[in-house]
């Protein structure tokens, strides 16, 4: 069987023709270029979305929120974007990381908010109870828990190595591993209803 | 290798990360077992499906406009702080532990008197004239982001310009930005249970115009140190 593509494979290389000619987009950006801004997104915001949306569990306004939160601060941090791996690479880490501590922001306010009795408010819990009797591979990784949606998002979609993984959820790599075997079993269960 | 042993190797045989020699026993055990033979079609159905998932998605045309509004609003906050007189520069420490503390003071003062009174504190949070605070909920949201927004820009600004303050400073301010955090989470979850309340959207635009202004004249001391 073929792998996917793997992003981490060649993560301390720059891809070849994707990060060539947008290298000096992202250069420019860096002097405060807004314009060459636009062509780093214009290069990258298919990608980062595709991942924003299937991370976020398939809601599009939050996909597209957090798409926007992250370019907001790849352009706050790009001074700190050195060339040392891919700019997608170093993009996608900053989606992951934004999502998480969106997520412990949410969680926490979340947590002073709402009754706990109210669970059906709570995010992920209208999509998780409809699971339709046969649905596609997309629906079926939405309908994930959160953590083992990131790793399987994130290893068997993007491509990412366990320990890298591991890194980025402040995890162990066999917590990373329990997290696909079970993403991968439910994704069995479901797809074959 | 017994049978359960090989089941917890199926996904790393599946993906390649199983190293030849354990992989060799693992693939006989599988020519043989019905049961572990389908789990590894299943896996590689699993991995095919996600390796055809489309790589790129188009987001919705407005994100760009949405985030370049954003960064135009970043550089405008930025412009607003300028470097300090060189006057500053020798009180600049000094400065920062009264300017710290005397807002945390008020912070504190806004946090442990919360609770029951909310219409006795509102007249004393005189920051900015009342005037000024949204009337409704709805307008309250539209300024809420862009506190929430200027708020975010100036504490990177100030993270990437900690190696100029003292640390006590550092702790001082922290602890600041804590109360006034505790302060805004307070107004936000009781104004969730009374969206209509006028002096709760008066109280919590109060505690960000603070963190507001707590972190602004930090920045634009340490800029001039």
């Amino acid at each position: 069987m073929t792998r996917p593509a793997l992003v981490s494979d060649k993560a301390d290389v720059p891809a070849e023709g994707v990060e060539g000619n947008g290298l000096d987009s992202v250069r420019r950006a860096q002097a405060g270029d807004v314009d060459a801004f636009q062509l780093v997104y214009n290069e990258h915001a298919g990608r980062a979305y595709a991942l924003c949306l299937r991370l976020v569990g398939g809601d599009t306004n939050d996909a597209t929120e957090l798409l926007q939160d992250v370019f907001i601060r790849a352009w706050r941090k790009l001074d700190t974007f050195r060339g040392d791996s891919a700019f997608s690479s170093w993009l996608h880490r900053l989606a992951v990381n934004t999502l998480l501590e969106n997520a412990r922001t949410e969680k926490r306010r979340t947590a002073r908010v709402l009754p706990m009795d109210d669970t059906s408010r709570l995010p992920g819990a209208a999509r998780a109870s409809g699971i339709e009797l046969k649905m596609d591979m997309e629906k079926a990784i939405a309908s994930l828990p959160k953590g083992a949606r990131l790793a399987f998002v994130l290893h068997d979609v993007e491509g990412y190595q366990h320990q890298e993984i591991a890194a980025q959820l402040s995890v162990s790599v066999g917590t990373v591993k329990a997290q696909l075997h079970r993403a991968r079993r439910l994704l069995r269960e479901r797809l074959e209803r | 290798m017994t049978h359960d042993v090989i089941r917890h190797l199926l996904d790393d045989y599946v993906t390649g990360e199983l190293t030849e020699d354990a992989r060799a026993p693992v693939a006989e055990h599988i020519d043989g077992c019905e049961l572990c033979s389908a789990e590894v079609e299943s896996l590689k159905e699993i991995l095919a499906r996600a390796s055809e998932l489309p790589r790129s998605i188009d987001p919705p045309a407005t994100a760009w406009s949405n985030i370049r509004h954003a960064i135009e609003h970043d550089a405008e906050v930025l412009r607003r702080v300028p470097a300090a007189k060189t006057w500053w520069r020798p009180f600049t420490a000094a400065a920062a532990v009264l300017l710290v503390a005397a807002v945390s003071s008020s912070a504190t003062y806004l946090y442990v008197t919360r609770d029951p009174g909310y219409h006795v504190l509102a007249p004393k949070i005189a920051i900015r004239p009342a005037a000024e605070t949204p009337a409704s909920l709805a307008a309250f949201t539209v300024e809420e982001n862009n506190y929430l927004r200027t708020a975010s820009i100036l504490q990177e600004l100030l993270d990437s310009q900690q190696g100029e303050l003292a640390p006590e400073t550092i702790a001082q301010l922290k602890a600041s930005l804590r109360t006034i955090d505790e302060a805004i989470l307070e107004a936000r979850n009781a104004l969730a249970r009374d969206p209509a309340n006028k002096i709760l959207i008066e109280m919590l635009s109060a505690s960000y115009r603070q963190k507001v202004d707590l972190l602004r004249r930090t920045t634009e001391m340490t800029r001039g140190s």
